[in-house]
């Protein structure tokens, strides 16, 4: 106690200026974080408050581990993650190296590159749910006016194609953020181990292969965890554009989530799924960051 | 819809107009600021264009907080329950989704004067009232009838041809089965398919509930135990299956909802559609490719006799928490009075007075709108003899959340309907057990 009470007395001041910011995260982060969890052992219904105090244990755990479409959803946002993250990295590197070698209207460019990322997801959602529509879409129309489908194509149905319309409306949104921070990677690279590589006879591909990408991985690995985060918690673009559905061939672990706390009213289960959620966000976080340090590694060595 | 909007506006402000500017009971509330949250779109919109005059009669003013569709209002008001942030009097509700709501939802019995309740149809005050306790007015009601391509019926050839085809003649289908064999015949894919329907949410939930039951099952036994994967069950998903196998409806339909089959319907690219009255008069109107060429007719039977009906009443309930109730109780049923019904039957939307059915027909007969009155009598027979509700309790949503991903399997064709439902009966039975039913 005593020491506690030297420690307190030696560091007052620092402790005085740091407790608001203690302070502030105890009550917005610390206190829902353990609000939602105590509820994740509870009956809680948003429509019977009383609901809150009814503790039920692991049930909510128990079942969730037990529910196939929970499990389905788990892996389907997992392989939308991976395609969306690769898929969002070629075009995005591709993208940059383009615009890289630019010499006229770079700026330019590096602004019209970043407007899809200017729309909020849920326009951007309408849009492809517009485009890729059966009977009414862009993309439809085309086909059938150009005589390369003779029956409406049910892009928004099928099994594939609906994720692979839901990839694409989020792949287009967010490469450019891929491409922006790789551009501000090859625009931070010295250009003398290209020189030296020149000149003693590399090919363009060995330069880029040995020289360019791994200077340029540890910005690849900062968009990629900044980006998992985001995917993991990818709701609204889906939402407008197929609800999860048909039959849950699109269902995310948030549009089923979202659906169990306010739809269906079952906070004390949809905050369950949630916890279980949170652990891929951990893993890609980690997996990314250990990625992260061990391409610096390469670079410090280089 | 844009189109309609303005349409709309335009015809609800030039009847405002000639409308008498007096609210129900000549009550003054001077001063008073009444917070409501209201249903919003382009159907329910039209009304609130009369709040002004309920203002002048009473001196109070009205602020709405909240315009939304229906769902995203739903998903407020849970909000607003779990946070205890009522702060407002009045509320759209819906009969059939009222019972979650009961925590803040203040009976009407003591505020209400017994006579204006007398004016409303018996059967619509049944489908608001909740363990014997009225919880809110209903506004106009909803059930669902068919609307037809006159022309497409009407053609000699296709006659000739269904009737070698098929053996009987064409006419808009008396069975479901009827109506399967239609949607078939005047299937033409890319641009005509004989039906569509609601694939998604509580649409399918309730189009493969009202089938169900008119395939003689129910959802539960007398002990809430799901009953609705008997046989009777099966009948009435594959009713949806065998439409969505020959490709007699738009593979996309499993996502539509309301404003999908309406606007579809309107393009001329569908032959008939089960719909809701609100539609009528824009089927039938300028903004619609087949205006003119539209019929309605009862909603068809099930294999047991009885015709599909799925109803309920949007509405307008009080909050517990209000600070002044008898305000709030004018207000609501200055809206869902006499004028204001009648307001809204013009473009379609289904009364709850039963004075204002027979008022809105008689002027549509002396504006010799024929179309309208056979909508009125088709529906108003559908609503006094078919009309049901799927069962008044707040697990209602939960239900059908649990019902449709699994009948959208079945149609999709990714698992048997026995199967689906199975499934879906084993979800409900968790949902009944957690809420305390079994």
């Amino acid at each position: 106690m005593t020491r506690f009470r030297r420690y307190a007395r030696d560091h007052a001041v620092p402790l005085a200026l740091l407790s608001p910011a203690v302070l502030v995260i105890l009550l917005v982060v610390l206190l829902p974080l353990l609000f939602s969890f105590y509820t994740s052992f509870s009956n809680y219904r948003l429509i019977r408050p009383d609901s809150l105090w009814d503790w039920v244990g692991f049930r909510n755990y128990a079942r969730v581990l037990g529910d196939g479409d929970f499990w389905s959803a788990f892996g389907r946002t997992v392989l939308f993650l991976t395609v969306a993250l690769n898929l969002e990295m070629l075009l995005g590197l591709g993208l940059a190296l383009m615009v890289n070698r630019i010499t006229w209207g770079q700026r330019t460019m590096r602004t019209i590159m970043m407007f899809p990322m200017m729309f909020s997801p849920i326009l951007v959602g309408f849009q492809f749910k517009y485009l890729f529509n059966d009977t009414i879409g862009l993309v439809n129309n085309a086909l059938q006016s150009l005589g390369l489908a003779s029956e409406p194509i049910p892009f928004l149905v099928d099994r594939w194609l609906a994720f692979a319309a839901i990839s694409f409306a989020e792949i287009w949104m967010s490469t450019s953020i891929f491409a922006i921070l790789i551009l501000a990677g090859l625009f931070a690279m010295p250009k003398d181990p290209i020189e030296a590589a020149r000149v003693d006879g590399c090919s363009n591909w060995q330069v880029f292969r040995h020289i360019t990408l791994p200077f340029l991985m540890p910005f690849i690995y900062i968009a990629m965890t900044i980006r998992s985060l985001d995917v993991a918690r990818a709701y609204d673009i889906v939402d407008v554009m197929t609800g999860g559905g048909p039959a849950g061939r699109t269902e995310l672990l948030w549009t089923l989530i979202a659906r169990t706390a306010y739809d269906d009213a079952r906070m004390g289960r949809a905050n369950a799924m949630a916890y279980f959620s949170i652990l891929l966000s951990i893993f890609f976080t980690w997996f990314f960051f250990r990625k992260l340090m061990a391409a610096r590694r390469h670079l410090g060595a280089f | 819809m844009r189109q309609l909007k303005i349409a709309l506006f335009a015809a609800v402000a030039s009847c405002a107009l000639t409308l008498p500017a007096a609210a129900a009971d000549g009550e003054k509330f001077d001063g008073y600021t009444l917070r409501v949250k209201l249903i919003g779109g382009a159907q329910y919109e039209p009304l609130y264009t009369l709040i002004p005059q309920w203002e002048k009669a009473t001196g109070a003013k009205v602020e709405v907080i909240s315009r939304k569709s229906h769902f995203e209002l739903d998903r407020e008001m849970k909000q607003d329950i779990a946070s205890g942030n009522i702060d407002y009097c009045a509320f759209s509700s819906h009969t059939n989704f009222a019972p979650q709501y009961a925590v803040m939802n203040q009976p009407l019995d003591d505020l209400i004067a017994a006579d204006t309740i007398a004016g409303f149809a018996p059967l619509v005050i049944s489908h608001a009232t909740v363990n014997g306790e009225l919880m809110s007015l209903p506004r106009h009601s909803d059930v669902s009838n068919l609307f037809y391509v006159k022309s497409l019926y009407e053609d000699a050839d296709n006659k000739a041809r269904f009737k070698a085809e098929y053996g009987y003649d064409l006419a808009p289908p008396e069975t479901w089965a009827q109506a399967s064999d239609q949607a078939v015949f005047f299937t033409a894919p890319p641009n005509r398919y004989g039906t569509h329907f609601a694939g998604k949410d509580e649409g399918i939930a309730g189009r493969f509930y009202e089938m169900l039951v008119a395939e003689g099952g129910a959802l539960f036994d007398d002990d809430w135990n799901p009953t609705f994967n008997s046989e009777a069950g099966v009948r009435a998903l594959n009713w949806f299956v065998d439409l969505y196998s020959k490709k007699a409806v738009p593979a996309g339909t499993t996502n539509y909802v309301w404003d999908d089959l309406g606007l579809g319907f309107a393009t001329g690219n569908v032959a008939f559609d089960l719909d809701w009255a609100g539609w009528a008069a824009f089927f039938n109107g300028a903004d619609s490719k087949i205006g003119g060429n539209v019929g309605v007719a009862l909603a068809p039977k099930g294999s047991s006799g009885k015709r599909t009906g799925w109803s309920g009443s949007h509405s307008f309930s009080i909050t517990k928490q209000c600070d002044n109730k008898p305000a709030a109780a004018s207000f609501i049923t200055f809206l869902t009075g006499h004028d204001a019904q009648m307001l809204e039957a013009r473009t379609g939307l289904l009364p709850t007075r039963v004075k204002v059915w027979d008022d809105a027909r008689a002027e549509f007969t002396a504006k010799g709108d024929s179309f309208m009155v056979e909508v009125f009598d088709v529906w108003g027979q559908s609503m006094a003899e078919h009309a049901f509700t799927p069962p008044l309790i707040p697990e209602w949503g939960e239900i059908a959340n649990a019902l449709w991903p699994k009948l959208q399997a079945a149609i999709l064709g990714d698992m048997s309907s026995q199967a689906a439902l199975d499934e879906a009966a084993d979800e409900v039975r968790e949902v009944m057990e957690d809420a305390g039913y079994l």
